[in-house]
């Protein structure tokens, strides 16, 4: 029994990591129907900007993590205004997708041409004590409970984001019909801006919060991306409590793989999930692709 | 009939051509890349993608001792020029970069070989061109076992490691063992040799797990170990998922004895990658090299490096740049100021010497040890202090 508590504790605090990586591709796929392929870079950027100005230059925690957000809602909306605007004007979403996984080792490069020759993996201090702690008579890693109240913290701001705030309202709108969004007098180009740069920016918090337990490399997104990728797929691409959901259970099934199955399930096992949502449930445990045939 | 005119003009043209090139090129080629004021060395390995570091900043490290030998004068009055090409950690790639530096480029001898597979798939085209290899980075024994004439390695091979592994585990007197192991090319040229010995030894592991490389948790794997209740874990891992496993164990309050190789030989920033404080104190690791970065006896390289490359923090993967060149310098010496191929690979076959940086000296013997270094050093943490065990 014990066994198993640790393999799904364990479960739920990865499956936090995922959860908040996932809601950033989620938040921007809801919007405009691309998924960005360079979101995991995002993530990446986001960790080496706090990296910069944590610990190679000493500035204090906040501000640190605050600048790292903020830089990376620039980039995300640069990202918008460089390479999503010009090629949807035509209409081309596959030339987006290109351009997104161009984007992605683009961006790899950059980081290893700025960080690179520091070593192999740099670490970035914890926001709390690293002594593991006892929670129900289950070890977890102080910093794992910071991730998974920093995903559910997240999730609601986004949630009440959506259904309370204008901007939240005008984003759902520009993702069920942007042509009528237009037609209504919205500024649906702004939108989009503003989605790529909240989106980078959730991937930047997750970063520095995750980054005490991930550490950093220039490579460190695309894994994370994948598995986030498969928590969105199979939480439903549009729904953000389906992102969370998605983490945990990804998180879950990994652990449960590793432990019962063979320890080299762990790695495959997002992969299984994609192909198997893919085939019997493409819209998702929330998504609403099903509601809109309707 | 008049179509076979041209195919055997072609035919005429490229046999006059060949035997014109052949007649002296075998000359020339003894001397090739040199000049009376300098000597080119190739250089092949990643300049990005994960594993650049074995490529670039090591490349960064040989060229920081060719800086040194060449304000000094160079060697026997020539510079040494270091010509550097991608070979993207790519069989292709590796083999194109041969092609280029040795045809191309003609350059005297190369320094490097970053990656495992990549460097074994060049092996047929550096012994086919004859070139000097001296290896650097890249591990698998099949390199230089059984010997090739032209090729030598200064790093500690994947077979030594492994073995050195085992044997630690037994002398240290370890009754389970487990091993923990991704499934790369570089985890495999390290796992195969391993598995063979223990075999040999009659050794059975009692857990024999995987982790990816960019694992971020190893609970089930640490669950296992634990279960199994293993005395010392082999660890055939990257830093990464190296600090995850010994952090998720500690948190578990499991506390092996952890035997780690050289990739994890930076000791201060994997202590630093585990995150838990008084996490290493049964984690020994090989060393290839005789000092950590932040040691003072490397000071003076500290400085050749950040002053040459200015975005570099002195590393494990630099000093083993720094070694292999010290290495290869010394055989350029030796080959005297009438410098040939065959009087380089004389000198490196009889090679002996102390370098600045390895822990153990540098002996090769030509025909017979092409692996130059069989001296692995152990390090482990006491007191809080990095200390080398004898």
């Amino acid at each position: 029994m014990e066994y198993l508590s640790y393999l799904v504790a364990t479960g739920i605090s990865t499956g936090a990591l995922y959860a908040l990586v996932a809601l950033g591709i989620v938040v921007i796929y809801k919007a405009t129907q691309v998924v960005n392929f360079a979101h995991g870079e995002m993530f990446m950027l986001g960790g080496f900007f706090a990296y910069t100005f944590h610990v190679m230059l000493d500035w204090p925690y906040l501000p640190s993590f605050a600048l790292a957000v903020a830089l990376a809602f620039g980039v995300g909306i640069a990202v918008d205004r460089v390479a999503f605007r010009p090629l949807m004007q035509r209409q081309t979403l596959v030339s987006v997708l290109l351009v997104m996984i161009g984007l992605s080792f683009v961006l790899k490069g950059v980081a290893r041409w700025l960080w690179g020759g520091k070593g192999d993996y740099l670490t970035f201090p914890p926001l709390i004590s690293p002594e593991p702690l006892s929670f129900a008579g289950i070890m977890v890693m102080s910093q794992q409970l910071v991730v998974l109240g920093a995903a559910c913290a997240v999730m609601v701001a986004f949630a009440l984001f959506f259904k309370l705030t204008r901007a939240g309202r005008f984003m759902q709108a520009t993702a069920d019909n942007p042509k009528a969004a237009k037609l209504v007098g919205l500024r649906t180009d702004r939108v989009y801006m503003y989605t790529f740069g909240v989106g980078s920016a959730v991937a930047a918090a997750a970063a520095v919060l995750m980054a005490p337990l991930t550490l950093l490399y220039p490579d460190i997104g695309f894994m994370l991306f994948i598995k986030a990728f498969a928590a969105a797929v199979l939480g439903g691409l549009t729904s953000i409590p389906g992102a969370v959901v998605g983490g945990f259970l990804i998180g879950i099934i990994e652990q449960l793989a590793a432990g019962y199955l063979h320890t080299a399930m762990q790695e495959v096992a997002a992969f299984i999930v994609i192909m198997i949502v893919m085939i019997f449930i493409p819209t998702g445990l929330f998504g609403l692709g099903r509601m809109r045939k309707v | 009939m008049r179509r076979r005119y041209p195919v055997a003009a072609l035919a005429a043209a490229l046999a006059f051509g060949t035997g014109l090139a052949a007649g002296p090129a075998s000359a020339d080629v003894q001397m090739q890349g040199v000049t009376d004021n300098e000597v080119r060395i190739g250089a092949f390995g990643p300049f990005g993608g994960p594993v650049y570091l074995y490529g670039k900043l090591v490349m960064n490290g040989v060229e920081a001792v060719f800086d040194k030998v060449n304000s000094e004068g160079g060697v026997h009055g020539r510079n040494v020029v270091l010509v550097r090409e991608d070979d993207n950690c790519k069989p292709e790639g590796a083999i194109a970069a041969v092609k280029k530096l040795a045809y191309d480029q003609k350059v005297f001898a190369i320094i490097g070989g970053a990656c495992s597979n990549a460097t074994l798939a060049s092996v047929p085209e550096l012994e086919k061109s004859g070139i000097p290899m001296v290896v650097n980075s890249a591990v698998a024994d099949g390199i230089t076992d059984p010997p090739k004439t032209n090729i030598y390695t200064t790093q500690l091979t994947s077979g030594v490691e492994s073995r050195a592994q085992i044997d630690f585990a037994l002398a240290r007197g370890a009754k389970t063992m487990a091993v923990v192991r991704m499934t790369d090319a570089w985890a495999m040229a390290r796992y195969n040799p391993l598995i063979a010995y223990a075999e040999e030894k009659g050794i059975e592991f009692v857990e024999n797990l995987e982790l990816g490389v960019d694992a971020n948790d190893a609970t089930p794997q640490a669950l296992k170990l634990k279960g199994a209740g293993v005395d010392a874990v082999i660890m055939i891992l990257y830093p990464k998922p190296g600090a995850v496993l010994i952090r998720d164990s500690l948190k578990i309050g499991s506390n092996p004895l952890w035997v780690g190789q050289t990739a994890i030989n930076d000791f201060v920033a994997f202590e630093k990658q585990v995150g838990v404080p008084d996490a290493l104190t049964n984690f020994v690791t090989i060393t290839a090299t005789a000092f950590q970065p932040s040691d003072p006896e490397v000071k003076d390289w500290t400085d050749r490096v950040k002053s040459l490359f200015p975005n570099d923090e002195l590393s494990v993967f630099n000093m083993n740049g720094i070694g292999s060149a010290q290495v290869l310098v010394e055989a350029l010496r030796k080959a005297g100021p009438d410098l040939t191929r065959d009087g380089f690979l004389a000198a490196m076959g009889s090679m002996d010497m102390e370098v600045d940086v390895y822990a153990g000296p540098i002996k090769c013997s030509a025909g017979e040890s092409h692996q130059c270094n069989q001296h692995p050093g152990w390090l482990a943490l006491e007191d809080g202090k990095v200390v080398k065990l004898q």
